[in-house]
Parts: C-alpha cells; structure tokens; sequence
C-alpha cells in the first residue's frame, strides 16, 4: 500500500465494517418481521433520527441485509490485497464501487417511483390518497444510498481502470 | 469475371467476432465487394477483390467464429468452406490484445491443414494495455507467416497482400500441423488413429488426416457422419469409436482432453512470444473479481438482485398508471353495445376489459426487466454469469451450456426449449428441455407482481426473488434426479468464450426491450383475448338455465371450478383459484387476467379483493404451483417438437402436476403450524 492510496484503504474498511453491519441490522429487522415475529426488537436503528425518520432507514429485509453483507465482504477483501498484492486489491475495489453504485442508484429509484406513485394522478386532475413524506417510505434514505455516497471517492482509485473498460 | 477467376488467388478471411475482420476486409476489396448470402443459410456471404500489379486475389470474409467446431452454422459455414472450397490462402485475423483466446482458432485452422497467415490486428492496443508481443517469435513457434496490422489506420495491408501472394505461390502442399504437437498422453491417441486413416487413401484425398483423427476423438458428429458415408470410412469411425472410449477411461472427456492441451500449448506460445505483462488490464481484474471460486456466485446473486428490484419497484408507477387507464376506460364505454349481455361481457365488473387491462398493466414490469437485462448481456456480465454456474451445475448433472437456455427460460420458455440444440449429448439435452418449465417465465411474472404486490407490499420484489430461487433450485434438483435415474451417464464438457466487457448501448438495449416486450401486447390481442373470451361467456351463463347471468357464483365456470375443488381443497384454493389455474394451460398471462375477471377486480382492488380472502401464506403456494404446474400449450408443443416424443412430454406435463402439488401442499401445511 503506497503513503497516496492510504486514504482510500482507511475509506474501504470503513466500508467493510458499515456495509456488514448494516446488512446485520436489515437481516435482523427482517428476519423478525417475517419469519420469527415472537422475538420483538425490530426497532433497532443506526444512525440520525429526522422527526419520524431514521437516515439511513435499515428497513427491515433480510435478502437486502445479505446483499449488503456480501458488499461488505468485497471491500474487505480488497483491503486483506492491498499489502500482499496492490493489483488484485484494485479489482476488488473496483467491483465495491460498481456494486455501491448499483445500490446507491436503486435507491434513488425507489425513491422516485415511490413519488411519482403518489402524485401521479395530479397528472390529469385528479386526486392523491396520501402526501409521500420520508417516514413514510418503506426504503426512504437507505444505507445502500449514505454508503453509496460515503463510497463516492473511490473513483479516484479506479478511474483508469474505468477508462480502459469505456474509453 | 470468368476472365479474372482463371488467375486470381482465392483467400479466405477468419477470425473471432469483432477482430477488426470487417475492417480488413474493406480495406483490402474497397469497392470491389458484393454482400449476399451462404447457399442455404441466413448467413452473410462477403467477397470481393483486390488487385496488385497483375495479381488479382478473390477475398471471401468467412463468419466470425471462436473455434471450428460445427456447433453453431457459423463454424460450420466457415468450416465446409476451407475443406470444400480449399482456398489457397487463409488469412487468421487475431486480436493482439486477446491473443490467447484468438490463438485457439488458429490451432484449429492448422489442424484443418488451412495455409495460414496470420494478421496479428489491434497491435496498438495490446502495446496500450502492456503487452510486448515479438511477431518473428509468433511466426517461429507456430510455424506460419504473422504479418502485424492496425486495420482502422490500414497499417500493414500491403505486407498482408505481398505475404499472401508469396505463399499462394510458393504453395506446394497442404500443411500438417507438424509444428504443433500436443502433449504425449494425448498425442499418442491421435497419431495412433492419424495412422489408420492415412491408410484410406480416399479419405486422404479428401480431408486432413490428423485433423480427422482430431475431430473424431473429440466425438464431431458431423464428421462422423461424413466419414460413414465414404468408403472405408465405416472402419475409421468404430476404431475412432474404440479409441475414444480408452481416451476417456484414461484422460476423461476427450473433447476436454484436446481443448486442455491446445490451451497447453498456446500458453507456453503466448510465454515465449510476448513479453513480459506491464500490468493486469481492467477486464482481467474485473474478471479475477466476478468469476471468483468463492465470490463470484455471491456477486451474481447480489446483481439479480438489483436487477429484481430496480425492475419491479421502477415499474410501479407505470403500471399503476396504466391500470387505473384500463379502470376509466371499462367505466367510460360501459352501456356502449345497448346490449346488458354484451355489455357485462366487455365492459363488466367482471369483463374482458378488466381482464386484459390488468394483464397490459403489466407490461411495463416485463419492459423494464428486459431493459436492464439487456444492459447486463451487453456489458458482458452475463457470459461471466453463466461460467460462475457452471460448477454448480454439473454438480447437479446439468451440462454448464443449459445455463444459456436457462437464462432464456426467464423470458418465455419456447425460445429456450429451441435453444437446447447448442447442447450435443443427447442426454443432457433431455434434461435441460425437461427442467426449462421450471424457469419463471415473463407470462408468469405478470401474475406473481400483481399478487406480490397485494399480499407482500415493499417486499414484493424479494418474493419475485424466492420464486426465482426456487424454479432454478427445483430445476436443479429434478436434473439431479433424471441424471441418477432416466439419463444415467457423465455430464458432457463446456467451453465458454468470456467476450469482451463493454460499455452497455442504451439505445440497443432500448430496441431489445421493445421487441421482447411487444411480444406480450400481441400476445394479448391474440391467445390471451380469445381465453378470456371464453372465461367471460362461461362466466356469463347459468350453470343450471343456460341463460345470461350477473352472479358469477351461479356460472358455468364456478360449476367447473366446484366440480375439481375436493382435490384442490388441501391447497386452501377455492374455486376461482381452480378456475384461473387451468385456463393458465392456454397461456400463463390468462391466471391474472382471469382472476381479475372471476374476483371483478381491476388492477387496483384486486390486492385488497385477493387479501380480504386469503392469507400470505396460501397465496405464496398457490404462486409456487402456476411456478411449477403444467408449460403453457405452446411451451408443450416446443417440447413435443424437440423431443420429438409423446411420452417425454406427457411426462414433462405429469412430473411438474405433482410437483407443483407436493411443494404447494408442503408450503400451506408447514406454513400454518410455524407462523400460525
């Protein structure tokens, strides 16, 4: 690991513990809400409270807590690369940033879709049932959206290879 | 042109897909070019001819191929044209960046005996991406003329042309790959059957020795039945036959063997003649990453993921919007006709309107699932998808090139039943054709969204997700018992070519999902409007007076329903359920717009109509079973066709019944005694 990558690693393993833990919590919320509801303790939450609001929300799902925990699992080995082979490291690294930015972007269509359902019928005059709010959301400000922000500079690292792929 | 043809020199251009091959060949012909077709084939023929002093050279562009070995009409084309034809040069255009994977087109080229050249395109780009390569090295390992080229900057024509011209020329004999010799366990094999064909001298006259003997240890059907029908050729194929079956005992498949020890030898070619790698390129990497041993079917599940949910969830508003359109439309031409009869039939509650705009409202779910898959076919991921499941697929004794015809199963069914034919052995094309209905085709992922969305909500998506898991599971488990049982036997070999990743076309991928999704809106103006048209008469009709009715409990179709409900009762289906299950028979769109028609719900109170009457679990099996139970009429007849039997297809038909029965039956029961 050169001295100039070094913030880009301390940011990779934040990301290989923030993805998992989260991904727990979402397993976890899911998993009561679902399929062992008698346990109860579905109201853990990590992170900001905004009025009626959790930023991120960790909705309860356990597929999306998986998909964050493997997510996590891909930063973390790029980090167990970065001293024994740099190149093999930026691969995994690579592929972290692509997947954050898959899950970063299906967040804001969620969001979007999730609006435009609300409001549609004011297209043609009509009436709304409900006023979309943030509490209201089922996926609201997710931690695939702040972890996918947070993962944002990685692009530095990657860039070339990003332009070798689509020049 | 008979004029010229009396001394022109015939050369054929070959290459793997996107090598430049085109661009070579424009470069060569200029306008002196014709497009038309293979005799017989859809396929493009491309000739032309360039003109140097008084040398004139007939250049006929061959398809684009990775290998010569006649699974595809491509390879076959480009095949039969070297041995018929025998073009007196065959220029190899080969991708300097991806000069392993090109190298194993041209190992076959010289097995065929073909007087090679080899256009060694995009130099530029393998020096950009780290690669030395030393073409005097190239040439001297594989024992024919490497000419360097850079075809957009048209670098290195006229050495190709002069090269081609000499070695027309100076052409005495065909080659015999006697440069090249594979490694001795599997040599031994090949010069052993090589000696009994030279002994044929029809054969000799006519083909390659060793490229036969080659062909034939690798079990090529069409040169096998080529051969049979040559004198003495008879003889060759049992001895090929026997020696075959020796090669297997004591080196596995032999089609494997031959694939392994080419890529032998093109490795240690590849050491000696290109210089040390600067460094990995991105598709390297990204590949060392996404067809990881542990991490790669992880990361494919993470994609589908993203996929199901990007679609369905993104979808939503469209097909509210949609749904709520068809409602006003129902409403605002009801008392249209004058007639109450025809009237409740189109425009009712439970009319044909309502049917068909439920199952439209759909369409923009299929169109966005289409979209985005073809973003990720384009990008290259998908190929890297199917090599990743491979393993796991042999494991359960499917051969990995079902996973192609699997993937095609997602869409509809009958396409990926045709597609079985890219899988050679008999047996394991059996199984793939057999456990393709268990791919959750688009038709059925119009029913399970709209139930999904009704009884699941936000969650609506990870269920899409567990039917999908659950089809590919069973698929795998019902291979894994038609191979130990039916189809006994060893799972044949897959070699797949990863293409290269590249930037997905928005507009591409915009054509693909408006072809494949159109489908579905012709599929509703026709098979679906005619099914429904019946339910709608059948639901319109006293079971006891024969005469037009407004309460469906007293129809025909609830009759029908009531009269199978003693054997769907366990299941907790009343008969509306048993109503829309079967005339999913016709196509599997008609199980909602058929609910939608016997519940009189459009697409928006269906949810709560549907949760007011049953509860998630129920709902969930009776989504397993239209996941399971009977191919649609058209996905029977494919089956019927490429099978070419009755019994397998009434088998396909009878195993998915019970199937479908057992795991709904395991679901409701096992259901209800854990969540209550």
């Amino acid at each position: 690991m050169n001295h100039k990558n070094k913030p880009i690693y301390i940011l990779a393993s934040i990301l290989s513990i923030l993805y998992p833990l989260y991904g727990i919590i979402q397993f976890y919320r899911g998993a009561i809400a679902w399929w062992i509801p008698w346990i109860g303790g579905e109201g853990i939450q990590l992170g900001v409270r905004i009025g009626d609001a959790w930023i991120p929300n960790a909705f309860p799902d356990p597929f999306s807590g998986i998909i964050l925990m493997i997510i996590g699992v891909i930063f973390a080995r790029s980090i167990y690369l970065s001293r024994k082979n740099p190149e093999l490291s930026d691969g995994f690294l690579f592929v972290g940033w692509i997947l954050a930015l898959l899950m970063l972007i299906l967040n804001l269509v969620v969001l979007a879709a999730d609006i435009l359902d609300t409001y549609y019928p004011l297209l043609w005059g009509g009436e709304i049932e409900k006023t979309w709010t943030l509490e209201s959301d089922p996926w609201g400000i997710a931690p695939h959206l702040i972890l996918g922000i947070i993962a944002t500079p990685i692009y530095w690292k990657i860039k070339h290879l990003l332009k070798q792929l689509i020049p | 042109m008979a004029h010229v043809k009396r001394r022109m020199i015939k050369v054929a251009l070959a290459g793997n897909p996107n090598v430049g091959k085109s661009v070579i060949f424009n470069n060569l012909t200029g306008a002196h070019q014709h497009v038309g077709n293979w005799p017989g084939k859809t396929v493009d023929k491309k000739e032309g001819f360039h003109r140097l002093d008084d040398k004139v050279i007939y250049i006929v562009d061959l398809p684009g191929t990775y290998s010569l070995t006649a699974l595809s009409v491509e390879e076959m084309i480009a095949r039969d044209y070297i041995i018929y034809e025998k073009p007196d040069v065959v220029v190899d255009i080969v991708d300097a960046s991806n000069l392993e994977r090109n190298l194993y087109l041209t190992m076959q080229l010289i097995e065929l005996g073909a007087n090679v050249i080899i256009a060694l395109n995009k130099v530029d780009l393998a020096e950009k991406a780290g690669m030395k390569i030393d073409p005097r090295k190239l040439e001297e390992e594989l024992g024919v003329p490497v000419i360097p080229t850079i075809a957009p900057k048209k670098k290195g024509m006229r050495e190709l042309v002069e090269k081609i011209i000499e070695l027309a020329e100076k052409r005495s004999k065909v080659h015999d790959g006697k440069m090249l010799r594979y490694e001795s366990s599997v040599e031994r094999f090949i010069e052993k059957l090589r000696g009994e064909i030279v002994s044929k001298k029809k054969l000799v006259k006519l083909f390659n020795p060793r490229w036969v003997a080659i062909r034939l240890l690798e079990g090529d059907e069409d040169v096998i039945k080529k051969l049979s029908e040559i004198e003495g050729g008879e003889e060759i194929v049992k001895k090929a036959a026997k020696l075959r079956k020796e090669m297997s005992a004591e080196l596995g498949d032999p089609e494997v063997a031959i694939a392994d020890a080419r890529y032998a030898v093109i490795k240690s070619i590849v050491s000696r003649a290109v210089g040390e790698l600067k460094r990995l390129t991105a598709s390297d990497l990204l590949d060392n990453v996404l067809i990881d041993k542990y991490l790669g079917i992880p990361i494919f599940f993470v994609i589908l993921w993203w996929w199901f949910q990007m679609a369905f969830i993104g979808s939503t508003p469209f097909c509210d919007i949609l749904g709520d359109g068809f409602a006003a439309l129902g409403e605002a031409l009801t008392g249209l006709t004058g007639n109450p009869f025809l009237d409740y039939l189109f425009f009712g509650e439970y009319g044909i309107i309502q049917g068909i705009g439920v199952v439209l409202s759909f369409v923009p779910l299929i169109m966005f699932l289409y979209f985005i898959l073809s973003l990720l076919e384009d990008s290259g991921y998908m190929a890297r998808a199917a090599f990743v499941m491979e393993k796991a697929m042999r494991k359960m004794g499917l051969s990995g090139r079902t996973i192609i015809p699997m993937i095609m199963g997602f869409g509809c069914n009958v396409p990926a039943i045709y597609a079985t034919r890219i899988i050679p052995e008999e047996n394991d094309r059996m199984i793939a054709i057999l456990t393709n209905p268990l791919m959750l085709c688009g038709a059925r992922l119009i029913f399970f969204s709209a139930i999904a969305a009704a009884f699941f909500g936000t969650y609506a998506g990870d269920v899409l997700f567990s039917l999908y898991a659950l089809g590919i599971i069973l698929a795998f488990a019902v291979a894994l018992i038609l191979r130990k049982t039916l189809f006994r036997g060893a799972v044949s070999p897959f070699v797949l070519e990863l293409p290269a990743y590249q930037k997905p076309s928005f507009k591409v991928a915009a054509i693909r999902m408006w072809d494949r999704g159109s489908m579905y809106l012709r599929k509703a103006l026709g098979v679906i409007l005619i099914g429904l048209l019946i339910i709608g008469i059948l639901t319109a009709t006293d079971a006891e007076t024969f005469t037009f009715t407004t309460d469906p409990e007293r129809s025909l179709v609830a009759a029908l329903g009531r009269s199978l409900a003693p054997i769907f009762t366990p299941l907790n289906w009343d008969w509306r359920l048993i109503v829309a299950m079967i005339f999913g028979f016709v196509a599997k769109e008609i199980v909602l717009g058929a609910s939608a028609m016997l519940y009189g719900a459009g697409e928006e109170e269906i949810a709560s109509k549907l949760a007011n009457l049953y509860n998630p679990i129920d709902m969930y099996g009776y989504m397993t079973f239209i996941l399971i139970y009977i191919p649609c009429i058209v996905t029977i007849a494919a089956i019927r066709q490429e099978t070419g039997s009755w019994k397998w297809t009434i088998f396909t038909v009878a195993y998915g019944l019970m199937l479908a029965y057992i795991i709904n039956l395991l679901i409701v029961t096992l259901g209800h005694l854990i969540l209550g």
